[in-house]
C-alpha cells in the first residue's frame, strides 16, 4: 500500500495523473458525438490541435496569461468546428468518416507546411507554464491541480448535458432519427450544437496539452493519436458516462507497463501502437454485435 | 508558366497511375463488399516492404521475389478479410474501425520488423532517366505508366465482358438476389479482395522503386485512394479511375505552376486529396461521375 501510495506521489505518478486528467476531457468529448450522436468523428484529434497551436501562439509569440490562451483555445476549435459541420454533417456515416478525415489531415498539412508560423515539424518550443495569483504552476504537483479542477469542471458539464434533455434528444436521433424529427426535435441543430461542444472541449484538451509539455509538434495530433483516444471511447463503452473513466485509466496505464518488461526504448512506440490497436481490434470484435446497431428504419 | 507543362503533364500521368492502380482495388473492394477498408494504403506498404523482404533478404532475384510476394500477399489478404472485414460486413461503421485498427497493427508491426528509417529499392538501370523533346522519364516510370493501363483495361475487360465480371456486378448491385441465382458471394468477395491485395501491394512496389518507402506512408495513401473515390463516385469503378488521374493532375499542376510569381511549397501537394474530398462533399457527394451512385 505504501508503495502504491509512493508511486502515485512520485514525479511519474503525477505526469500519469496531468495525462489522465487531459485524455479524460479528450475522451468524454468525444463520447458525446461519436457514443451518443453516433457520429463517426474522426476530427476530434484536429480540433485538439487548433486549441493546442492557438494556446503556444499566443502564450509564445503574444505573452497572453492563461486564461484568455484558454478561452481563445476554445473559441477557435468551436469556430473551425461550425464550419467543418457545415460541409459534413449532412453526410452519413461512412461519408461523415470520410469528410472528418480529411479535415483532420488538411490540418495536419497545414501545420506541417506553414512554415512562418507553426515552424513546420519543427514544433513550437518554450511555451510557457501559467502562473495565477502567486501560483506557480511550473511544478508538476500544481499543474496537477489545475488540470484536476478543469477537468472535474468539464466532466459535470458533461453528465448534465448527457443526462438532460439534449443528451436524450441526442440518443434518440442517434438511434431514430424519424421518430426524434415527429417529436418535434430540429435532428440537424442537435447534432451541430453537439459537435461544437464537443470540439471546444477538444480545444481546452489541447490548450491543457500544451502548456504541460511546453513544446507541440504535428506528429502529437497525427491519426494514431486520433486512434488512441477513439480506442479510450469504444474501450469505455460508446455513450456511457462512467466508462469513459475507467477506460482512460486502463488504455493509459496499460502501455506503462509495458516500460517494466525488457523491451528497449526504440521499440515502445510501435509496441504502444500495437496494443492499442489490438486492443481497439478486440472490444469491437466482441461486441459487434451491439456496438452501434443501424438506425431503426421507418 | 507554361515551359513546364509537358513535364507537369507526364508526371501528373505518373502519379495518377500508382493512384489509379490503389483506388481501382478499394473502389472494388467497396462495390462487392460496401464497406470501406482504410488499410488499403497500409496494405500497399506492406506488400512493397514483403517485396523488400524478398529481394534483399531472401535475395532471390526480381522475378521470384515480385512471385513471392504475389503469394505472400494473397494469403494475408485472406487472412486480413477473414479476421477484420467479415465479422463485420453486416455494419458500414464497424468496418471502418477495425481496418482503421488494421492499418495501425499493421504499420507498428512493419516499423518493428524493417525499423522506421526511409528505404528504397537501389536499381541504377531503373533511375537513369532518358530524355525525349525536353521530357524527362526514367525505364521505371514507362513501366508504371504502361503496366497501369495494361493492368486497368485488363479489369475493364474481366469486368464487362466476361461472365466473371458479370458476376462481380450482380454481387455488387444486388447481393441477396445474386446469391438466389447461385452466385456464390463469399467466392466472389474473397476474389475480388485479395485481387484488390495484390494490386494494392504492386502499386506499393512501384512507389517504392519510384520514391522510396516508410512504414507510417500508409494512412496517406489510403486517404489519397479515398479521395479518388469520393472524386468518382463510392463504388463507380471508372469514376474512381478517372478520379485517381484527376487527382495526380491537381498535385503535379498545384504545385508546379506558378500563378503570378507564386507558386505553392511542395509539401502542400499532399493536402490536396483532402481537400478535394471537402470540396466534393460539399458540392457533389455523388461524385463527378456518379449519377445513379448512392446519396451521401
Amino acid at each position: 500500500m505504501s508503495a502504491l501510495i509512493e508511486i502515485i506521489t512520485s514525479d511519474y505518478g503525477i505526469h500519469l495523473g496531468i495525462l489522465i486528467c487531459i485524455y479524460l476531457i479528450l475522451a468524454q468529448s468525444l463520447n458525446l458525438t461519436f457514443g451518443l450522436g453516433r457520429l463517426f468523428n474522426l476530427a476530434h484529434i484536429a480540433s485538439c490541435a487548433i486549441g493546442a497551436y492557438a494556446t503556444a501562439l499566443l502564450s509564445t509569440e503574444f505573452n497572453y496569461n492563461f486564461f484568455i490562451c484558454l478561452l481563445a483555445s476554445m473559441v477557435i476549435s468551436g469556430i473551425f468546428a461550425v464550419a467543418l459541420g457545415v460541409i459534413s454533417l449532412r453526410l452519413k456515416t461512412d461519408y461523415f468518416a470520410i469528410g472528418t478525415l480529411a479535415f483532420s489531415s488538411v490540418v495536419g498539412a497545414v501545420l506541417i507546411n506553414w512554415r512562418e508560423v507553426t515552424r513546420g515539424v519543427l514544433g513550437i518550443p518554450g511555451i510557457p507554464r501559467p502562473e495565477i495569483s502567486g501560483i506557480d504552476f511550473y511544478q508538476n504537483i500544481n499543474f496537477l491541480g489545475l488540470s484536476l479542477v478543469l477537468m472535474l469542471l468539464v466532466q459535470v458539464f458533461f453528465y448534465f448535458i448527457q443526462k438532460g434533455r439534449f443528451g436524450r434528444s441526442l440518443r434518440a436521433l442517434a438511434e431514430y432519427e424519424e421518430a426524434a424529427m415527429s417529436l418535434g426535435r430540429n435532428t440537424a441543430r442537435i447534432r451541430n450544437i453537439s459537435f461544437f461542444i464537443s470540439s471546444v472541449a477538444a480545444g481546452m484538451a489541447g490548450s491543457l496539452l500544451a502548456y504541460y509539455l511546453n513544446y507541440i509538434d504535428p506528429s502529437s495530433f497525427s491519426l494514431t493519436e486520433m486512434v488512441f483516444v477513439l480506442t479510450i471511447v469504444i474501450v469505455g463503452r460508446p455513450g456511457s458516462f462512467w466508462g469513459m473513466f475507467a477506460a482512460t485509466l486502463f488504455i493509459i496505464l496499460l502501455p506503462e507497463s509495458l516500460r517494466f518488461l525488457d523491451i528497449s526504448s526504440s521499440y515502445l512506440g510501435q509496441a504502444r501502437q500495437f496494443l492499442n490497436a489490438g486492443i481497439l481490434f478486440l472490444v469491437v470484435y466482441w461486441k459487434r454485435n451491439s456496438l452501434f446497431p443501424e438506425q431503426r428504419q421507418v | 508558366m507554361f515551359t513546364l507543362l509537358p513535364q507537369l503533364l507526364i508526371n501528373s500521368l505518373i502519379t495518377g497511375s500508382i493512384y489509379a492502380l490503389s483506388a481501382a482495388g478499394l473502389a472494388l473492394t467497396f462495390g462487392v463488399l460496401r464497406i470501406l477498408n482504410f488499410a488499403h494504403g497500409h496494405i500497399m506498404m506492406v506488400g512493397a516492404y514483403v517485396y523488400l523482404f524478398f529481394l534483399t533478404r531472401i535475395e532471390s532475384g526480381l522475378f521470384l521475389s515480385a512471385l513471392g510476394s504475389i503469394c505472400f500477399m494473397s494469403l494475408l489478404g485472406v487472412i486480413f478479410l477473414k479476421i477484420f472485414i467479415s465479422p463485420f460486413s453486416k455494419s458500414t461503421l464497424l468496418p471502418f474501425v477495425t481496418t482503421v485498427a488494421l492499418g495501425a497493427i499493421i504499420e507498428s508491426i512493419v516499423s518493428l520488423i524493417f525499423g522506421v528509417n526511409v528505404q528504397s529499392f537501389s536499381s541504377s538501370y531503373a533511375t537513369e532517366s532518358y530524355e525525349v523533346a525536353g521530357i524527362f522519364i526514367t525505364p521505371i516510370q514507362i513501366l508504371i505508366i504502361v503496366s497501369a493501363l495494361i493492368l486497368l483495361f485488363a479489369l475493364g475487360y474481366v469486368f464487362h465482358r466476361t461472365s466473371l465480371g458479370l458476376k462481380i456486378r450482380a454481387v455488387a448491385e444486388n447481393a441477396s438476389a445474386a446469391q438466389a441465382l447461385g452466385i456464390s458471394r463469399r467466392g466472389i468477395v474473397t476474389g475480388a479482395f485479395i485481387f484488390s491485395t495484390v494490386l494494392a501491394a504492386y502499386a506499393g512496389i512501384l512507389v517504392g522503386y519510384e520514391t522510396n518507402l516508410q512504414p507510417t506512408m500508409g494512412g496517406a495513401f489510403s486517404i489519397k485512394a479515398f479521395a479518388a473515390m469520393v472524386l468518382g463516385g463510392l463504388g463507380n469503378i471508372w469514376g474512381t479511375i478517372a478520379g485517381a488521374y484527376i487527382l495526380g493532375l491537381v498535385e503535379n499542376l498545384s504545385i508546379g505552376l506558378d500563378f503570378w510569381g507564386y507558386s505553392l511549397p511542395s509539401g502542400y501537394k499532399d493536402a490536396f486529396a483532402f481537400v478535394i474530398i471537402l470540396i466534393v462533399l460539399l458540392l457533389r457527394p455523388q461524385g463527378l461521375f456518379g449519377s445513379k451512385g448512392r446519396a451521401a
